[in-house]
C-alpha cells in the first residue's frame, strides 16, 4: 500500500540540475475522478491501481486517446518516486562511506524533463525522446512483477549507475556472473531447500543452467584469453541461439529467445534472492583491532600468569626494539610492492600513513590531499588493520628469535595463541608504563589503555616514517 | 509499509562495497588461469578450474603482500598437473612455510555450504594443514580471502555432527566452520610448527588393493573416455582412493579424456592392462642377468640365461641341423649387429619358450648397461623367434610398454618371410618395461615386467 499522491507527484532533475518534485494537475485530477473510492491522503492498492492504469495505458482508443496520455503519466509519476527511493537507499547504504549522495545518482536514472509531463497532458502528442522511466514502463509485465519491482530491477541494472558506483567502490554482481559460478547441484539444492520447488522446476532449471555453462562460459575463457576484459554481458541471439539448439535435442519444443533469456533471468533472481539471505549473515570474524585483543582475553589459569611474569621481565628489553624493527620492516615491504605496481601509490601510502597517524587528519581529508575520488579509496591504500595485525605478527617473530629457546615451547596452537596474547598485553603493559611516567590524568582504565597504546603504537611509526623522509 | 520494507532490505544487501582487503587480479593472472583452464577436457570442470587457479595467484598475491617472508611453494601443486586437476576440484599440495595447504574456490554465487573434494580430506596424501576459503569475483576482477579451517578442527567438527561425503565424491560444509580471522592464518603460517597440526600417515597398502581390483579397473576405467563422465558414476569410492592417490592411472584417464575423438588413440586400452600389470607385478631384474644370476621371479617364468657371447666360438659347425638356443641366439645377434644394430660386449641375454595359442615361440631378451649419458640407463632388446627356426606366424605382434605410454608395437611385415623380429627400448634405471605378444583375435600374452635394479 502507496500514498495515491506517488501517481501524480513527479520527481525529475531540472536545467540546473536539481531534484524538483512537482505536482501534475491533471494526473491528480485523472486520478481521483478514476479511482473515487481514494482521497488525496488514503493508501492505494498498487496492484489494484496498476493494473488499472496500464490496461488504460495500452488499450487506450482513439475515443479516449486522452485517457490513455493521463493514465502513462500516473504511471511514470509512480516509476520516478520509485527511482528516487532506489537511489536514497543506495546513499543510505554506502553514500558515506563511498563518498556519494543520492543527488549524484538521480541524474543518471531520472533523465525525463518534468516540463515535457506538463506538455504530454496538454498537447496529448506522444514525444520522440525516449526517456528511462519509458523504457521501464514499456517493458514492464504486469504478469511478471509489480511495477515497483520493476523498476528496482531496472534501475539495479542500469548501466551508467553502475559505472559511477563502481568508481566509488560499490558494485552489483550481474545475473551472468552469478549463473556462471553456481553448478547444477547447488541450484538444485537451493531450488529445493531455499525455494521449495517442483523436481518438474528444478529439472528445468538445471537442464537450462548447464546448457547456458556449455555455451556462455566457454565463450567467456575464450574472450579471458583474447586479453577481453569486463563484466558479464547479457547473452547475445547467437548464444541464446546456441543454448536452444542444445536444448532442442532434449526437448521438443522450441523457445523463443525472449522466453529463454527471461527464463535464465529468473533462475538468476531466485539465486540472487538466497545469495541476499545468506550474505545477511557473514563470517564469524574477530572484528577487534588486534592491537587490543588482550583487553578482552582473562587468562585461562594462574599458570599462564606466572609465565606472564617471567615472560614480561624478559620481554620488556626488547620489546621498543622489536617493534620498531617490525615497524620498519613491514612498512618497507608495504612500500617496496606499491613501488612495483605504481610509484605513485607508494609515495601516497607514506603521505596517508603520516597524515593519519601523525597529524591525525580524518579519512575523508586524507583523500581530498591525494586526489583520490572517495574515502574508501584512502582505505583501499592504507588497509590500516592488516597493517597492525602484520606489524604484530611481524613484532612476535622478532621477540620470538629473541628468545628462543622459550619460543620452543609455543608449538601447540593454543599456546601460539597464548603467547601472541602475551605479547599484546606485554604492549600494553608497556605503553601503560609510559604513560604513567608521563603523568597524565587518571582516566577510566580501558578507554586510557586504548587511547594511549594506539599512541605509542602511533609515536613508534612517525619516528621511523621521520626517518625515512629523512634518513 | 510493509512491502517498502522489504523492498528496503533487498535493496541494501543487493550491492555491494569493494571490501577494503580484496585482491586485484591482474590481467597476466586471468590469462594464465583462462590457459590452466582450458586443459581440462571437462566443461564444468573448466570453469571451476580456472576459478581454482584465480584463488591461487590471488592467494600468492595476498601473501605477498601481508607477509613477504613467506612464499608459496607450487612445486607439486595440483593446478600444475592437469591430469590431478581433471580429477580433484581443489588446489592442493601447495605448500607455505613447511605448512601444506589446500585453496577452495566460491564464486559469485555465495553459498551457505561449501564443497570440499572428499580427497583433500579423506586422502591421507592430499590432506593439508589449512584449508584456505577464497571468494573469487571473476566478474569484477578481484578476489578475496574469506576464511579458513585446520584440518584437525575439521575433524572435529565433521564429527560432532556427523557429515558424510554425498554421492559424487564430495563434502558440504556450513561455511561457518571456517574462521574469518586471516590475521590468525598469517600468524600461525608464520609462527606455528607445521607439527602441531598432525596429519594422517599415508597407507602404505595402496598397490596391494591395486592389484586386487586390478581385473575390475581394467574393464571399469575404459567407460570414462567421455569428460562428461565423472569418477565417481563408474567407480566405487574404495577404487576411486586408489585410482586418485595413483599419478600414472590419472595420466592414463586424462590421455583417455584428451585423446582427439575424431582419431581415438586405439592403444590406449590394451595400454592400461599393461600399465596396471606394471603397477602391481613384481619384475624380472634382468641386471642380476649381467651378474650371471637369475632372480626367483625368471626361474619361475623359465627364463633360461645364455653364455655371455662377447668372443664367442666362431667355429661353430654351420652345418649342424639342430642347433641349440645359445647358438640359434648367437646367428641371430650376429645378424643384428651385421645390420647395424648395436650390441654392448657387456650385454647378457636369457631366453624362454612361450606357446602362443598352437604356435610355439621363443623369446629373447638381451639387457645391458649404458654408461654414456648423464644418468645412466639401461637397454632391454627384445627378439621373438620360433624354437623350430621357422617362420614366424603371420600378423605376430609385439607391444612394450613403460608407465607413460606404449613405446613400440610392431607388427610382422606380411610379405616376407622372417625366422625371427626384434625392436629395443632404452630407459632410466627405476624405469620398468612389459612386452605383450599377440596373434591378434585376443591371442596374446603379457609376460611379467622387467626392471635392472641394484636390489637382488
Amino acid at each position: 500500500m502507496r500514498l495515491a499522491l506517488r501517481y501524480w507527484t513527479t520527481i525529475a532533475i531540472n536545467a540546473a540540475g536539481q531534484r524538483k518534485r512537482e505536482e501534475i494537475a491533471p494526473a491528480k485530477a485523472f486520478f481521483l475522478a478514476s479511482f473515487p473510492e481514494f482521497t488525496i491522503h488514503s493508501e492505494v492498492s498498487d496492484a489494484l491501481v496498476q493494473r488499472q492504469l496500464l490496461h488504460w495505458f495500452k488499450r487506450g482508443t482513439q475515443r479516449d486517446e486522452k485517457g490513455r496520455f493521463l493514465a502513462q503519466l500516473c504511471l511514470k509519476c509512480f516509476i520516478s518516486s520509485q527511482i528516487e527511493r532506489v537511489c536514497q537507499q543506495l546513499a543510505v547504504q554506502f553514500g558515506t562511506e563511498h563518498s556519494f549522495t543520492c543527488g549524484d545518482l538521480l541524474p543518471f536514472v531520472l533523465d525525463d524533463d518534468s516540463r515535457r509531463y506538463a506538455q504530454a497532458a496538454t498537447n496529448q502528442s506522444p514525444a520522440p525522446y525516449q526517456s528511462f522511466s519509458d523504457e521501464i514502463l514499456q517493458s514492464f509485465d504486469p504478469e511478471q512483477s509489480s511495477l515497483a519491482t520493476w523498476t528496482t530491477r531496472r534501475v539495479r541494472h542500469h548501466r551508467e549507475l553502475n559505472d559511477f558506483l563502481l568508481e566509488q567502490g560499490v558494485y552489483l554482481v550481474s545475473d551472468w556472473a552469478i549463473l556462471n559460478d553456481t553448478t547444477p547441484k547447488q541450484l538444485d539444492r537451493i531450488f529445493s531447500q531455499f525455494h521449495q520447488l517442483t523436481t518438474v522446476e528444478i529439472q528445468q532449471a538445471k537442464q537450462l543452467l548447464e546448457n547456458y555453462h556449455a555455451v556462455y562460459r566457454a565463450q567467456r575463457l575464450k574472450q579471458r584469453q583474447a586479453g577481453i576484459k569486463g563484466k558479464c554481458l547479457p547473452p547475445t541471439r547467437e548464444q541464446l541461439n546456441q543454448i536452444n539448439q542444445r536444448l532442442s535435442s532434449l526437448t521438443p519444443q522450441m523457445l523463443s529467445e525472449v522466453t529463454l533469456l527471461t527464463k535464465l533471468q529468473e533462475i538468476a533472481s531466485r539465486l540472487r534472492q538466497y545469495r541476499i539471505h545468506v550474505r545477511g549473515g557473514a563470517l564469524p570474524k574477530d572484528e577487534t583491532d588486534p592491537m587490543t585483543l588482550a583487553e578482552r582475553i582473562p587468562y585461562p589459569n594462574s599458570d599462564t600468569t606466572n609465565d606472564q611474569t617471567e615472560f614480561l621481565r624478559v620481554y620488556r628489553q626488547h620489546f621498543l626494539t622489536s617493534l620498531d624493527q617490525a615497524i620498519a620492516q613491514v612498512t618497507s615491504d608495504r612500500v617496496t610492492k606499491l613501488q612495483c605496481k605504481d610509484p605513485q601509490k607508494a609515495q601516497g601510502f607514506i603521505i596517508a600513513l603520516q597524515l593519519f597517524h601523525c597529524q591525525e587528519r580524518s579519512m575523508s581529508d586524507i583523500a581530498k590531499q591525494l586526489n583520490l575520488k572517495a574515502q574508501f579509496h584512502v582505505s583501499r591504500l592504507l588497509k590500516l588493520k592488516a597493517f597492525r595485525a602484520d606489524i604484530q605478527r611481524e613484532l612476535l617473530v622478532y621477540l620470538r628469535d629473541r628468545i628462543f629457546e622459550q619460543a620452543k615451547t609455543y608449538i601447540q596452537p593454543e599456546r601460539l595463541q597464548t603467547f601472541h596474547q602475551q605479547i599484546e598485553d606485554a604492549l600494553n603493559e608497556q605503553v601503560t608504563h609510559v604513560i604513567e611516567e608521563a603523568a597524565t590524568e587518571a582516566s577510566t582504565a580501558t578507554v586510557e589503555k586504548h587511547r594511549s597504546q594506539s599512541s605509542l603504537f602511533s609515536r613508534r611509526l612517525c619516528r621511523h616514517l621521520d626517518t625515512r623522509s629523512n634518513p | 509499509m510493509t512491502h517498502y520494507s522489504n523492498l528496503t532490505t533487498q535493496m541494501e544487501l543487493d550491492f555491494e562495497a569493494l571490501a577494503v582487503e580484496s585482491i586485484e587480479l591482474s590481467l597476466e593472472a586471468i590469462d594464465q588461469a583462462a590457459e590452466l583452464a582450458t586443459q581440462i577436457p571437462n566443461e564444468q570442470r573448466q570453469w571451476q578450474t580456472y576459478l581454482n587457479a584465480l584463488a591461487l595467484f590471488s592467494f600468492e598475491q595476498w601473501l605477498a603482500e601481508r607477509s613477504p617472508e613467506m612464499r608459496v611453494n607450487k612445486e607439486e601443486c595440483s593446478l600444475f598437473q592437469p591430469a590431478m586437476a581433471n580429477s580433484i576440484e581443489a588446489v592442493f599440495n601447495l605448500k607455505v612455510h613447511g605448512f601444506k595447504l589446500c585453496l577452495i574456490a566460491t564464486g559469485s554465487l555465495m553459498d551457505e555450504e561449501v564443497t570440499l573434494p572428499r580427497a583433500v580430506i579423506d586422502l591421507p596424501e592430499f590432506v593439508p594443514h589449512f584449508y584456505v576459503l577464497i571468494d573469487v569475483r571473476e566478474e569484477q576482477e578481484m578476489a578475496v580471502i574469506r576464511g579458513f579451517l585446520p584440518y584437525n578442527q575439521l575433524l572435529e567438527k565433521r564429527a560432532r555432527v556427523n557429515v558424510t561425503a554425498d554421492e559424487d565424491w564430495t563434502y558440504q560444509f556450513p561455511l561457518t566452520w571456517f574462521d574469518g580471522s586471516l590475521d590468525r592464518l598469517l600468524l600461525n603460517l608464520r609462527c606455528l610448527e607445521p607439527s602441531a597440526i598432525p596429519l594422517p600417515a599415508v597407507p602404505d597398502d595402496r598397490l596391494t588393493q591395486l592389484s586386487r581390483m586390478r581385473s575390475q579397473l581394467e574393464a571399469l576405467l575404459p567407460q570414462l573416455q567421455s569428460p562428461e563422465r565423472q569418477l565417481w558414476q563408474v567407480l566405487s569410492w574404495e577404487q576411486g582412493a586408489v585410482v586418485l592417490t595413483n599419478p600414472e592411472l590419472l595420466n592414463w584417464l586424462y590421455q583417455l579424456q584428451t585423446q582427439d575423438e575424431a582419431q581415438p588413440d586405439i592403444s590406449l586400452t590394451p595400454y592400461l592392462s599393461d600399465l596396471l600389470q606394471l603397477l602391481t607385478q613384481k619384475a624380472v631384474n634382468v641386471r642380476r642377468w649381467l651378474w650371471n644370476e637369475l632372480d626367483e621371479l625368471a626361474q619361475e617364468f623359465s627364463w633360461q640365461l645364455l653364455p655371455s657371447f662377447a668372443g664367442a666360438n666362431a667355429m661353430r659347425s654351420l652345418t649342424q641341423e639342430v642347433r641349440s638356443p645359445a647358438e640359434e641366439f648367437e646367428g641371430i645377434v650376429r645378424e643384428l649387429q651385421h645390420n647395424n644394430v648395436e650390441i654392448s660386449t657387456e650385454a647378457r641375454g636369457a631366453y624362454r619358450n612361450l606357446q602362443l595359442g598352437e604356435t610355439p615361440l621363443r623369446l629373447y631378451a638381451l639387457t645391458w648397461l649404458l654408461l654414456s649419458e648423464s644418468v645412466p640407463e639401461w637397454t632391454l632388446l627384445l627378439i621373438v623367434g620360433t624354437p623350430s627356426q621357422t617362420s614366424l606366424p603371420v600378423g605376430l605382434k609385439l607391444r612394450l610398454s613403460d608407465q607413460t605410454g606404449v613405446l613400440v608395437e610392431q607388427e610382422l611385415d606380411t610379405d616376407e618371410n622372417h625366422p625371427y623380429f626384434f625392436t629395443s627400448v632404452v630407459g632410466t634405471q627405476d624405469e620398468k618395461f612389459i612386452a605383450t605378444v599377440s596373434l591378434g583375435s585376443g591371442i596374446e600374452q603379457t609376460l611379467p615386467p622387467f626392471s635392472f635394479t641394484l636390489e637382488r
